[in-house]
C-alpha cells in the first residue's frame, strides 16, 4: 500500500462495488503526487478492480502497492503536458483505453488530481455509471474562476440550456458512448494539429441530447495555466469557446428551452480580502481612450454608449449592467465568426472589458451581494438576451442601433 | 510658297492619320486583351469560389494553424482572398498580353513594349508592396496598441502610431525605389525620416518611462528591506485574483 494515504481518515465507510468496469485516466502528475493520487483512487474503490491509465509508467514499488488498481501506462508523447485543462489528446487517449479494456464508464481527472478526496472520486464514478456525462462542481471563492463565471458558464447555459456551473471542468466522468462522442470531437481537433485545443464536453452532451449531471467536489487544488498573463489565457479560452459556438451554431439556434433555475443559497462573501479594483479600472480607462476605434468595429452604438457611461463612473459606484456585458460577449462571439477584425486583436480588445466586468463584480460583492447570486442573475440575463445573438448571427448586416 | 505650306500640312496630316491608323488597332488589341482576361478572371474567380465554398476551405484552413492566412485577411475570408488574387492575376496577365499585342500591332520603329513592359511590371510590384505595407502597418499598429493597453502603458497610442509610421515610411521608400523615382534623394530622406522616428520614439519612451523605472527600482529596494522571512511571507490581497 502507499506510504501516505492522505485522505484515509475522511473515507472510513466500506462502499459497495460499482457495477461495470471503470477506467480512471490521470492527467500528468508530478512524481511526488502520483502515489497520493493512486492511494486516493484505491481508497475510493477498495473492493473493486479499477483500470488506471497513466501517461508515464510508475516505478515498480508503486505498481505492486495497490492490489485493486490495474495500471495502464501509455506513452507520454500522446498526451498534452502543457495545458492544465483537459485537451483533445486526453479525450482521445481515454476513449482508446476504455475501448481496449471494455470499460463501462470512464473518469478523466485533471492535473493535481492527487488533491481529490476519495469520496469525491467515488461520487464522480457512481454518477458516471448513471448519466452520460458527469462534471465536477467546485467550491470556489469570490475571486476565483472569474473567466468561467463571466463568460463560460453564462454563455454555455444560455446557448445549450445546460445546468453545469463548470462547462470546462478539470474532472469529469462519462459513459462509453459519451467517450466515443468526445473522442470524435477531439479527433476533429487533433487532425487539424490542435492537440492542445479544448473539447467542450457539456456542449457536446447537449448537442447529442445526452444526460448531463453535476457532482459536488468540496475540496481540490487548482493548477495555474502556464501562460503568465491574463490576455493570453483569456484569448485561448474565449477563442476556443467562440470557435465551438461557431461549430455548433445549427444546434443552439434551434434550442429554445431555457435551463431549469438553479437553487442557490446566497452567502455574502467577506470583502476584507477582496483585491483592489483600481488597477483594473485604470486598464479599462486606458483602453477606453485608445481602443474605441476597434470596439466600434465590433460593438453596436448602444453598447458603445453603455461603455461611455461606464468610463464616467466613480470607482466606488462602478457597475457594469449585466445586459451590457451579455451583449458585449455576444457581439464579440459574432465578430469572431465574421472575422470583423483579426481574431487575435479581437480577443485582445476583450480583455479590458472583461477586467471592467471583474471590477464591477467585486464592487457588488463589496456592497454585500452574494457572488453566486450575481452569477446566477447574470446567467439569466444571458438567457433572456439569447434572441439578440440568434438574430445577429442570422442577419449580421441588419441595422442594429 | 503657299503650295509648299499646303503640301507640308497635307503630308504631316497624312503622316498623323497613318500613325493613328497604325496606333488604333494596337490600342484596341490592348483594351480587348484586358477586357477578355478581366472577364475570364471574373469567371475563374466565381468558379473557384463555388468550389472552395463547397470544399469548406475556410473551416479547413481555420483548423490548420500552420498556415495563418486568416491573420492577413482581416475582414474577409481566405476564400475571398484567394478568389480576388486569381481575379487580379488575370487582369495583370491581360495587361501584359495587351502591351505585347499593342507592340506587335504597332508597326512604328519605336519599340514601346521594351519600355512599357518593365515599367508596368515595376508598377505592379510597387502596388503590391504598397498594399502589403499598408496591411502590415495596420496589423502591427493594432497589435502594439492592444498589447500596450493590456500592459497598462500610458503611451500605448504613441507607440502604435510610431510603429505604424515606421512601416509606412519603409513602404514608401521601397515603392519609390521600385519605381526608380527620386534616386539618392529617396535613400537620404528615408534615412533621415526613419532615424528621426526611431530617435523620437526612443526619447519619448525613455523620458516617459523614467519615473516608472525609478519607482520600480525604489519599490524593489523597499521590498527587499521590508520583506519578511520566507516562512512568514503571504501574498497580498491584490495577488489573490484568479481568473481561471
Amino acid at each position: 500500500m502507499a506510504s501516505s494515504p492522505t485522505n484515509a481518515a475522511a473515507f472510513e465507510a466500506e462502499p459497495t462495488p460499482l457495477p461495470g468496469a471503470l477506467l480512471v485516466n490521470l492527467a500528468p502528475l508530478a512524481p511526488e503526487d502520483l502515489e497520493p493520487a493512486l492511494s486516493n483512487i484505491a481508497l475510493a474503490f477498495p473492493t473493486q478492480a479499477v483500470f488506471v491509465a497513466l501517461p508515464e509508467a510508475p516505478n515498480v514499488s508503486v505498481q505492486t502497492s495497490f492490489n485493486t488498481l490495474k495500471l495502464l501506462p501509455y506513452p507520454p508523447g500522446t498526451t498534452s503536458s502543457t495545458s492544465p485543462v483537459l485537451t483533445a489528446a486526453d479525450f482521445l487517449n481515454t476513449w482508446k483505453l476504455a475501448q481496449e479494456n471494455n470499460a463501462a464508464a470512464c473518469l478523466l481527472l485533471g492535473t493535481e488530481s492527487n488533491s481529490l478526496q476519495p469520496d469525491s472520486i467515488r461520487a464522480l464514478a457512481s454518477a458516471a455509471l448513471g448519466a452520460d456525462l458527469t462534471v465536477a462542481r467546485y467550491q470556489l471563492g469570490p475571486t476565483e474562476g472569474l473567466v468561467n463565471s463571466a463568460i463560460l458558464y453564462p454563455v454555455t447555459r444560455s446557448l445549450y440550456g445546460t445546468r453545469p456551473r463548470f462547462p470546462l471542468p478539470l474532472d469529469l466522468g462519462f459513459s462509453l458512448s459519451m467517450a466515443e462522442r468526445l473522442a470524435a470531437a477531439a479527433l476533429r481537433l487533433t487532425s487539424g494539429n490542435q492537440d492542445d485545443a479544448f473539447v467542450w464536453p457539456v456542449a457536446e452532451a447537449a448537442v447529442a441530447s445526452y444526460a448531463c449531471t453535476e457532482v459536488e467536489i468540496p475540496t481540490r487544488t487548482f493548477p495555474q495555466p502556464p501562460a503568465p498573463d491574463l490576455n493570453t489565457v483569456l484569448s485561448q479560452v474565449a477563442g476556443s469557446l467562440f470557435a465551438d459556438i461557431e461549430a455548433k451554431a445549427v444546434f443552439w439556434q434551434r434550442m429554445r428551452s431555457p435551463s431549469p433555475v438553479r437553487s442557490i443559497t446566497p452567502t455574502p462573501a467577506s470583502f476584507e480580502n477582496l483585491p483592489d479594483v483600481a488597477p483594473m479600472l485604470d486598464t479599462f480607462h486606458l483602453a477606453y481612450n485608445n481602443l474605441q476605434e476597434l470596439w466600434s468595429l465590433v460593438l453596436p452604438p448602444q453598447s458603445l454608449l453603455g461603455i461611455k457611461h461606464l468610463s464616467l463612473m466613480q470607482a466606488g459606484e462602478f457597475r457594469m449592467p449585466d445586459s451590457l456585458w451579455a451583449r458585449i460577449v455576444y457581439d464579440f462571439a459574432l465578430a469572431y465568426r465574421l472575422r470583423t477584425i483579426n481574431r487575435g486583436h479581437l480577443l485582445g480588445a476583450l480583455t479590458p472589458l472583461y477586467l471592467a466586468w471583474v471590477a464591477s463584480h467585486l464592487t457588488l460583492i463589496r456592497k454585500g451581494t452574494a457572488p453566486e447570486q450575481h452569477i446566477e442573475e447574470l446567467a439569466q440575463v444571458f438567457e433572456t438576451d439569447k434572441p439578440y445573438l440568434v438574430s445577429r448571427w442570422r442577419w449580421p448586416d441588419r441595422f442594429n442601433p | 510658297m503657299w503650295q509648299q505650306v499646303e503640301l507640308a500640312l497635307k503630308e504631316s496630316a497624312h503622316r498623323a492619320l497613318v500613325t493613328l491608323a497604325n496606333f488604333l488597332p494596337g490600342i484596341l488589341a490592348l483594351l480587348l486583351a484586358v477586357l477578355i482576361l478581366t472577364l475570364l478572371g471574373a469567371l475563374f474567380a466565381a468558379m473557384l469560389r463555388r468550389l472552395l465554398v463547397s470544399l469548406r476551405f475556410d473551416e479547413r484552413l481555420a483548423l490548420n494553424t500552420i498556415v495563418p492566412v486568416t491573420d492577413w485577411a482581416p475582414s474577409h475570408s481566405p476564400t475571398l482572398l484567394v478568389t480576388r488574387g486569381v481575379f487580379w492575376g488575370c487582369v495583370i496577365l491581360g495587361c501584359i498580353i495587351g502591351i505585347i499585342a499593342f507592340d506587335s500591332a504597332y508597326s512604328g520603329n519605336f519599340q514601346m513594349s521594351s519600355l512599357l513592359l518593365p515599367y508596368f511590371t515595376h508598377s505592379v510590384g510597387a502596388i503590391i508592396i504598397f498594399i502589403l505595407g499598408n496591411l502590415i502597418a495596420r496589423f502591427l499598429s493594432r497589435s502594439v496598441l492592444i498589447g500596450a493597453v493590456n500592459q497598462n502603458l500610458q503611451y500605448a497610442r504613441f507607440l502604435s502610431l510610431g510603429v505604424k509610421w515606421m512601416v509606412l515610411v519603409i513602404t514608401a521608400a521601397m515603392v519609390l525605389d521600385h519605381l526608380q523615382i527620386g534616386g539618392t534623394i529617396v535613400d537620404l530622406s528615408f534615412g533621415i525620416l526613419f532615424g528621426g522616428i526611431v530617435l523620437t520614439l526612443s526619447l519619448a519612451v525613455g523620458l516617459g518611462s523614467r519615473e516608472i523605472v525609478s519607482r520600480s527600482l525604489e519599490k524593489n529596494v523597499d521590498s527587499l528591506d521590508s520583506m519578511p522571512p520566507e516562512t512568514q511571507y503571504r501574498p497580498s490581497a491584490s495577488e489573490k485574483l484568479r481568473h481561471f
